[in-house]
């Protein structure tokens, strides 16, 4: 309470003075408040809480969109009460671009410049100001109209960092705001800030051999400029020395003792020991959320309830006056448009989305998630990955067709090819893991361990092998480690919203689309022609009944009716040890859909698509083979 | 008739404790009395002050053991990935890829500033005043310190 209230005047007298005190020649100063810009972009980098004061800026009202020709998102708003847009960019360490974000955030910037009312608003740790000051150099460079926003004041404040905005205004000729931005505190001289912005004051007294063409660079005018990287550590050097030299002037050091509880924690989170229990419980509560809750109760409310109980009945009673057939089947049929392309969409996989999104905005919100990095660093290193690609991986246990998509956060082409690869073959998606734990536990202990050794034997030679044969480098592991925080609720709902309609319009349509193959296939009698030839396959390599061979193929194309046959056929007795286990890593080395066959086609392409279909599937029917002959000589059998 | 191969001469050697130089194996082992005094085991005994050390030249464990429980050899950290946890260096280069250099100076981490260690496994954690990285090894080895 005290705390709050003594920020609160501290807020309000920071802005008073700032205003006042705003150095330059005072031309903007007068008519403070009477225009506001057009357009702001935020700007900062990554994790200083730009999504919060986005948030507390416009009020939530935000839209999610791929900045044009990239995967990077943007959020878009308006300022509250006003016609202002504000656009959220990604966060960047330095404005010459380096990666994909960095050239989006490159691109508003340089949008900014010409253009009159409007600002960057610049947002910084108040904890780590050195940093800040390399991009606000970089502004001033570019002669951007600029507003330094210190964020998080009050975490600064915790650690013993006393920062003289004013002294820092005088010293930047712009002006300098501290926010509480989660808590909306200060908020509001940001708001009164935007009309003075100007470009940040720069004598930096730059080696000339960086000089030139460093602000060549920046004021460049191709799309994107090529840079020498050598030169650009040179350049960051002498910025940051540079800005080492202001913040020491202006800002007092941290505290070196004290462990906060954020800190501790974040500590204890990597800790050689302790990180993997909390690894485990982490995972274990990411599983019961999204793999029993989303997977299980509101999938099975979606779908049994909602679906079959009367969304579908009612399309169908609606076609059932249409006298054709055609349209009929086409949309309400046993492959019908709405029957099983909208409520496989909808009914299965949207929940686990939806849930997996949220669980992921709390993971990425409270700092954990490029932990988690950390501690699956080493598992992910044998398959030619790393870390990075732990969060495609645990998503493909919710739907390998979603996980397919976010292969895109990793960093090079051939991590991307090799992740994808790695879902569709050995990570089993939630319609392949029921029918497996359902077989599973029916089985010993022994049976259920070949099961497991077999998979991941199958994933770490294929992973350790592609990433020898596939061209390419992987990236260098690095990850910055924010401060573990407590998720605000506003911006996990808000984020979740965002990318839940990211995936409606991004994924919906493939499942329309190989629904529509699917109806094609059994209208020209296929299915039963591949099913047939599948038969002496089933039969002889894997030594399974031929009625198998539909619910393998079925299995591929929808995820409901195969989990029923096989599961059927186990319980039915018609299984020995031997049999279930092969059709267990059968189906688990198998694509899980047909779906995800598309979304490796959109991502990768229609080569990269059937060179992996052409791979797995022979892998798959072997794999089982082999399984089936050494567990024959290994002396399993019997009825489970 | 055959007998088992036995390990070359070994040449004097000098006691830790007292100085004496002598050679282990063999007449030194009989003067005191050891019990299985074969001349090939992997002690030796000082026949002057009965002082007894494991022969680290013929016994592997030997070697093992003082790797995982003995004193560290003070070695110069020439690269991060020297540091053990918990110790302090300051930058002096950063090598390798261009590209790295320049994602790793633009996160603060440049010659000149002082990186604290904070853990070496699971990957190793690095702390640049207010900005904690995790790096793997690879990384690690690029960065280049200076010598305190």
């Amino acid at each position: 309470m005290e705390l709050a209230s003594k920020l609160e005047t501290n807020f309000t007298m920071v802005g008073d003075g700032g205003t006042a005190a705003c150095p330059g020649d005072g031309a903007g100063a007068g008519d403070a408040g009477a225009r506001l810009p057009r357009r702001i972009v935020l700007l900062g980098n990554p994790n200083v809480g730009k999504s919060a004061l986005f948030n507390a800026l416009t009020g939530l009202r935000a839209t999610v969109s791929n900045y044009p020709g990239t995967t990077v998102e943007v959020y878009r708003g308006r300022l509250s009460g006003t016609d202002t847009e504000v656009v959220d960019s990604p966060g960047l360490n330095s404005l010459l671009p380096l990666s994909e974000d960095e050239q989006v955030t490159w691109d508003l910037v340089r949008s900014v410049r010409g253009e009159e009312g409007e600002v960057v608003v610049q947002v910084a740790d108040a904890k780590n100001l050195r940093r800040a000051l390399l991009l606000t150099l970089q502004l001033g460079q570019l002669d951007v109209p600029t507003v330094l926003v210190l964020n998080m004041h009050d975490e600064a404040e915790a650690r013993g960092i006393r920062v003289d905005l004013q002294g820092l205004e005088a010293a930047l000729g712009i002006p300098v705001r501290a926010t509480v931005a989660t808590r909306g505190l200060g908020i509001d001289g940001v708001a009164g800030a935007l009309p003075l912005a100007r470009p940040p004051r720069n004598h930096l007294p730059l080696p000339d051999a960086f000089a030139a063409p460093a602000l060549a660079l920046l004021n460049g005018q191709d799309a994107r400029p090529a840079i020498p990287p050598a030169f650009l550590a040179r350049y960051h050097e002498s910025l940051l020395a540079y800005a080492d030299g202001i913040a020491r002037r202006h800002a007092t050091e941290a505290d070196s003792g004290g462990a906060h509880l954020s800190r501790r924690l974040g500590r204890l989170a990597i800790h050689p020991v302790w990180g993997w229990p909390i690894l485990a419980v982490v995972l274990w509560v990411l599983y019961e959320f999204v793999g029993v809750f989303g997977a299980g109760t509101l999938v099975d409310l979606m779908e049994k309830r909602l679906f079959h109980g009367y969304l579908n009945p009612w399309a169908v009673a609606l076609f059932s006056r249409v006298p054709w057939a055609f349209p009929r089947d086409l949309f309400v049929g046993e492959y019908g448009l709405l029957t099983m392309g909208l409520s496989y969409g909808l009914a299965i996989v949207l929940p686990i989305v939806l849930t997996f999104f949220t669980a992921f905005a709390v993971l990425e919100d409270s700092g954990y998630l490029p932990r988690l990095a950390v501690m699956s660093d080493r598992v992910f290193r044998l398959m030619g990955l790393n870390g990075k690609a732990v969060l495609p991986m645990v998503l493909g246990l919710g739907c390998d067709t979603m996980a397919t998509l976010t292969t895109r956060i990793l960093p090079t082409r051939k991590e991307r090819v090799l992740a994808t690869l790695l879902l569709a073959l050995g990570v089993p998606c939630s319609a392949q893991l029921g029918v497996i734990l359902a077989m599973l536990a029916a089985l010993p202990l022994s049976a259920a361990a070949v099961w497991l050794a077999a998979v991941a034997g199958v994933m770490t030679a294929v992973g350790w092998l592609a990433a020898r044969v596939l061209p390419g480098e992987r990236g260098d592991f690095v990850v910055e480690l924010p401060p573990m925080r407590l998720p605000a609720l506003p911006i996990v709902l808000s984020k979740t919203a965002a990318r839940v309609e990211w995936y409606l319009e991004e994924a919906l349509p493939l499942f329309l689309v190989g629904t529509l193959v699917l109806f094609a296939l059994d209208r020209l009698r296929f299915l039963e022609v591949i099913i047939r030839l599948g038969e002496p396959v089933v039969k002889g390599v894997l030594g399974l009944p031929a009625e198998a061979s539909a619910a393998f193929l079925i299995g591929f194309l929808r995820r409901d009716f195969a989990a029923t046959r096989l599961f059927d056929m186990s319980r039915g007795g018609g299984l020995d040890v031997v049999q279930l286990v092969v059709a267990m890593v059968t189906i688990t080395l198998f694509i899980p859909c047909i779906a995800n066959v598309f979304m490796i086609a959109k991502e990768r392409g229609w080569k990269t698509a059937a060179a992996m279909a052409a791979f797995i599937f022979p892998l798959a029917f072997g794999m089982g083979g082999l399984v089936r002959i050494l567990m024959h000589a290994a002396g399993f059998q019997g009825a489970p | 008739m055959t007998t088992p191969p036995l390990a070359p001469a070994p040449g004097p050697v000098t006691c830790s404790l007292c100085g004496f130089e002598y050679v282990p194996g063999g007449a030194a082992c009989r003067e005191i009395h050891c019990p299985i005094a074969l001349g090939g085991c992997a002690t030796r005994h000082c026949p002057r002050c009965g002082h007894t050390v494991p022969d680290e030249e013929r016994s592997a464990a030997a070697r093992l053991v003082r790797r995982l429980f003995g004193p560290r050899a003070p070695r110069a950290a020439t690269t991060l990935a020297d540091l053990p946890s918990g110790s302090f260096g300051v930058v002096a280069a950063i090598l390798g890829d261009p590209g790295l250099q320049a994602r790793l100076t633009a996160q603060g981490l440049a010659p000149g500033v002082a990186v604290h260690v904070v853990q070496t496994r699971p990957t190793w954690v690095i702390e640049v005043g207010e900005t904690t990285i995790a790096l793997e090894r690879r990384v690690a080895e690029a960065v280049r310190l200076k010598p305190s």
